[in-house]
């Protein structure tokens, strides 16, 4: 009952108006950032984790949530209306989605991608405001041993679901551990790797890592293009649209019935508790399903909504649902929990079994910015907005990376007030470039980075505990259990052929 | 066997350097002292696993390049040529644009301490806008309004907004 009055409390934190505030201006943010090809959500929410030393804790998590779930359903538009995904996770939309824009469906289609999207996302957050306390339980089961088999577990499963480049996620997650080892030992007292150099006595910040690898690199790898706009507008004269044209027609809906979307929902949220999932997966799991159980498989790649629906409903669901392993393990999944995984940092809060029961007057918040921006501001942006969606997603590059180049280089000096982060973010931005060229998955770096000190410390503790036997993680149940589960995910991930991709099924 | 040399790229080039980087960061972890003291794990074991999981990883990779490199000299050279031409002038695998955003951001660094946010932020806006801009000389007047508007809602963003301190000529 203390936790049903915590979470609601959440929601009447979100009557504050400077909240209120950040929650909308967060939700157009994201929605700007996912809906333009080449920037994404977590861009957005890089750029903001600076700001959060000025911010209250709760403020920035809640601005934090509604542009994770803006910018998991905006990429949808422009998969729509120019069959460009402005977000990864959109790929599967763009699939149903433009056909429907050439024969003059596009708005409806936008309809049904925020009609699954404001469905997904409300359960999902609802699952986790339910399931969260029961994790948290389960998480307080866990000793030193089987924290560092989970977290072995989560950084190997992130690793092997690079597909097809599974050696390039293993070398850039490698690299991220490396780079977390720089500064005071997690356990004794002793500078490593500091090279002679006092200002790496501290060890790196989070911060210029995270806007180097994710601001500075999208400068570099963007100056290449010589294009005026983000998007060519000779792509983007489409009729006109009338506001009611966004209102997917009931019939459409029943047919797509409410247990497609129930499940999709709940295949998302599953998909967005497995460390290094994301959207992208959810998105294709739902879509594979939903095309697997339709009545109509044929209709599939030709325009069919229940596609769009089973797509965007899923990685919606997945924002909740990657909350979970950051929230009662501290272990993020994906760059965007990472990055409010520093937020929470910052503040000097760390996640674990118990952070949920004594900072739920924190985290609740976050939670109700999820489920309202889902349930409400993905329909009204819509239907405020959808008209000019295709106007806002054509924007000057020479502006737009110019601004983003003065916020992340600034915002990096905000931490220590000193030019040194500036540099480091400089630094790893150059980094981050060359790793991006030859399609290194830059999010390993990131995990690794946050997952490496916890990695080593949990090591350590474990087998000095237990006189240096390596047996312990053997011997402990719940060591025993995740390393079996790396095992299962092992075989079924890389030994067992994965499942056909539904994009090569369907041109077959 | 063929006298050819291989044409290796960035695939081969990146793990190499990294390959370097992680031979360095391996002598010093080394250097901190045995990985193992009276049974137990030291502040070196964790770096020298790593470093030793990275270099076997780096090498996979090095070699999985050769092989491409390999077979791909048994390909004709025509589609090749065709996906070049798309690409920008590159040197050390690094655009000309991107380079020239490295030296406009280490130039910005440098500047912003010894000349304040304002002018330093001001000429490192305009600057850039010519680089993302498609013409050069085209609608500077407009360039310059951005770079004016950019760099005051920077200053508002963070020195009035956020309250954060920032350099000022005079300070």
């Amino acid at each position: 009952m203390e936790s049903l009055y915590g979470l609601l409390g959440g929601f009447a934190a979100l009557a504050n108006p400077e909240t209120l505030l950040y929650m909308v201006g967060g939700f157009l943010i994201g929605t700007l950032f996912g809906a333009v090809p080449g920037l994404t959500s977590v861009l957005a929410i890089a750029l903001l984790l600076p700001l959060t030393y000025s911010l209250d804790v709760t403020t920035a998590l809640v601005a934090c949530a509604s542009i994770f779930m803006a910018g998991m359903c905006s990429g949808s538009i422009t998969a729509t209306t120019i069959n460009i995904p402005g977000a990864p996770s959109s790929m599967m939309t763009a699939l149903e989605g433009y056909p429907m824009q050439r024969r003059g469906e596009g708005a409806k289609a936008l309809g049904h991608a925020a009609l699954g999207s404001m469905i997904g996302g409300s359960v999902g957050a609802l699952l986790l405001m339910v399931l969260s306390p029961l994790a948290a339980d389960v998480a307080l089961l866990i000793r030193t041993p089987g924290k560092f088999s989970l977290i072995a577990f989560a950084l190997i499963v992130i690793i092997i679901s690079q597909r097809g480049s599974v050696t390039k996620g293993m070398i850039a997650t490698l690299l991220g551990v490396m780079i977390a080892t720089i500064g005071i030992d997690v356990v004794q007292p002793l500078a490593r790797f500091t090279f002679g150099s006092s200002v790496l006595v501290q060890g790196i910040d989070m911060m210029p890592l995270i806007i180097g690898t994710f601001a500075i690199s999208e400068l570099l790898i963007q100056a290449d293009s010589r294009s005026a706009r983000t998007v060519d507008p000779s792509k983007l004269q489409a009729a006109k649209v009338k506001r009611r044209d966004f209102i997917p027609p009931l019939s459409e809906v029943r047919e797509i019935g409410l247990v497609r979307y129930l499940k999709s929902a709940v295949i998302g949220y599953a998909v967005g508790i497995l460390p290094g999932a994301g959207g992208s997966m959810a998105a294709f799991v739902s879509y594979a399903e939903s095309m697997r159980s339709s009545k109509h498989p044929e209709r599939y790649g030709k325009g069919n909504p229940e596609g769009i629906a089973s797509a965007e409903c899923a990685n919606n669901s997945m924002c909740g649902g990657a909350f979970v392993p950051m929230l009662t393990f501290g272990i993020p999944g994906d760059p965007t929990t990472a990055i409010v995984l520093g937020v929470l940092v910052i503040n000097g809060l760390q996640p674990g079994p118990q952070f949920m029961t004594q900072q739920l007057d924190l985290v609740a918040p976050m939670f109700a910015s999820l489920f309202v921006s889902a349930l409400i501001l993905v329909p009204l942006t819509l239907y405020l907005l959808g008209p000019y969606f295709l106007k806002i997603v054509s924007i000057r590059r020479d502006v737009l990376y110019s601004s983003i180049a003065v916020v992340a280089l600034v915002g990096s000096y905000v931490a220590t007030y000193s030019t040194f982060q500036m540099a480091l973010a400089l630094v790893f931005g150059v980094l981050a470039y060359f790793l991006r060229k030859q399609k290194y998955p830059t999010v390993c770096l990131l995990l690794g980075f946050v997952l490496g000190p916890s990695l080593e410390e949990y090591c350590r503790r474990a087998l000095s505990i237990n006189d240096g036997s390596p047996m312990v993680f053997l011997t402990s149940p719940d060591s025993l259990f995740f390393i079996a589960l790396t095992a299962v995910f092992f075989y079924f991930m890389v030994i067992r052929k994965p499942r056909e991709n539904p994009l090569k099924a369907m041109s077959d | 066997m063929s006298s050819k040399r291989l044409s290796l790229g960035g695939g081969f080039y990146v793990p190499a350097v990294l390959a370097v980087i992680t031979i360095v960061y391996l002598i010093s972890a080394i250097k901190i002292g045995p990985p193992m003291k009276d049974g137990n794990m030291t502040a070196s074991f964790f770096p020298i696993v790593t470093a030793v999981l990275m270099l076997v990883a780096l090498v996979v990779a090095m070699a999985q390049d050769v092989r491409r490199a390999r077979s791909e000299e048994h390909k004709t050279p025509d589609a090749e040529v065709d996906d070049d031409a798309e690409l920008s002038k590159t040197y050390g695998g690094i655009s000309v644009g991107a380079i020239s955003v490295v030296l406009l951001t280490a130039g910005y660094l440098l500047a912003f301490d010894l000349i304040g946010y304002f002018v330093s932020t001001f000429f490192y806006v305009l600057l850039l806008m010519f680089q993302f801009g498609s013409g050069a000389a085209k609608n500077w007047l407009m360039r310059l309004i951005a770079t004016c508007a950019i760099t005051g809602a920077g200053y508002l963003l963070f020195e009035v907004f956020f309250q954060v301190r920032l350099p000022t000529f005079w300070s």
